[in-house]
C-alpha cells in the first residue's frame, strides 16, 4: 500500500514543498527581552544625556536668572569681606606710621 | 552634545565674568568706604571698639607722642647718614663700631619711649582691650626682629627644628 516515490522533479511535489514554509515559534519571554534591550540601549546609549539635560536647564529663563543672582551676590559678599580686610590692614598700617616709623622697627 | 558642551561652557564664562565682576566692584567699594587716610586713629576705634570718651583721651596720648617721635626719627635718620658716610669713606672698623653702637642706643631709646605710648594708651582702653592692643603692637613693632632673630642659623630653637 505504499505509494510510489515521487521524483525530484515532481511538480505536485514541489508545489507541495513550497506551500510547506516552517514557521518557527517564538522563543520564550521573547517580548519581554525585546523591551528590556531597548530600555538598556536606550540607558547607555547616550553618554552625554546629564550634559544635554544641565545644558537644558541653563537655557531656561528662571534657572539662568537664579543661577546669575546667586553668582552675583556670591561675588559681592566675597568682594566686601576682602575688601574689609583690605581697609582694616590700610588702616593698620596708618597708625603703625604714624606711631612705629620704619627706621625704629 | 558639543551643542550642549557649548553651552555650558558659556555659562561658566558667563558666570566667572558676574562673579570677578561682582568681586571686585564690591572690594573696591567697600576699601573706598571704609578707609579714612586723614585719621590716624580709625584703625583704633574699629578694631578695639573704643568709646568717643576714649578715643578722646587717646588723641591726646597720639598728639603728645608724635612730636618725640619725629624727633627720634630724625635724630636717628642722621645718625644713620653718618654711619653710611663713615662706611663710604672707608672708616677705621673701631670708628665703625662706634658709631653702630651709638645708633642702636638711639634706636633703643626711641623704642623704649615707644612702649610706653604703647603702654598709656593700653591703659586709656577697657582692660581686656588694652591688654590685647599691647600685645598686638609689640607684635607688630619688636615680632619682626625675633622672626629675623629666629630664623638665624645659629639659634636654638631653629636648630631644634632641624633635629
Amino acid at each position: 500500500m505504499k505509494e510510489p516515490n515521487k521524483l525530484p522533479d515532481d511538480p505536485q511535489l514541489s508545489g507541495l514543498l513550497r506551500q510547506a514554509r516552517v514557521s518557527p515559534g517564538l522563543p520564550p519571554r521573547f517580548q519581554q527581552n525585546v523591551w528590556r534591550r531597548l530600555g538598556d540601549a536606550e540607558a547607555a546609549a547616550p553618554a552625554g544625556s546629564w550634559l544635554d539635560s544641565l545644558a537644558g536647564l541653563f537655557l531656561r529663563p528662571r534657572v539662568a536668572l537664579a543661577a546669575a543672582a546667586v553668582i552675583l551676590l556670591a561675588g559681592g559678599l566675597a568682594g566686601t569681606m576682602q575688601g574689609r580686610q583690605l581697609a582694616r590692614q590700610d588702616a593698620q598700617m596708618n597708625y603703625l606710621a604714624a606711631v612705629a616709623p620704619q627706621t625704629v622697627r | 552634545m558639543n551643542r550642549s558642551f557649548l553651552i555650558l561652557a558659556g555659562a561658566l564664562a558667563l558666570g566667572a565674568a558676574i562673579f570677578t565682576g561682582s568681586f571686585f566692584t564690591a572690594r573696591h567699594a567697600t576699601v573706598v568706604c571704609c578707609v579714612q587716610p586723614a585719621d590716624d586713629l580709625s584703625w583704633l576705634r574699629t578694631e578695639f571698639h573704643l568709646s568717643d570718651a576714649e578715643m578722646v583721651r587717646i588723641r591726646e596720648l597720639h598728639e603728645g607722642y608724635r612730636p618725640k617721635c619725629a624727633e627720634m626719627c630724625a635724630q636717628i635718620a642722621a645718625k644713620k647718614a653718618g654711619l653710611d658716610a663713615a662706611l663710604a669713606g672707608g672708616a677705621a672698623p673701631a670708628e665703625t663700631q662706634a658709631k653702630l653702637n651709638e645708633l642702636a642706643a638711639l634706636r633703643a631709646q626711641c623704642q623704649a619711649q615707644m612702649l610706653q605710648h604703647f603702654a598709656a594708651v593700653s591703659q586709656a582702653m577697657p582692660p581686656a582691650q588694652g591688654r590685647r592692643y599691647l600685645a598686638e603692637m609689640q607684635r607688630l613693632t619688636l615680632g619682626s626682629h625675633e622672626q629675623i632673630e629666629h630664623s638665624m642659623p645659629g639659634d636654638a630653637s631653629h636648630e631644634h627644628h632641624h633635629h
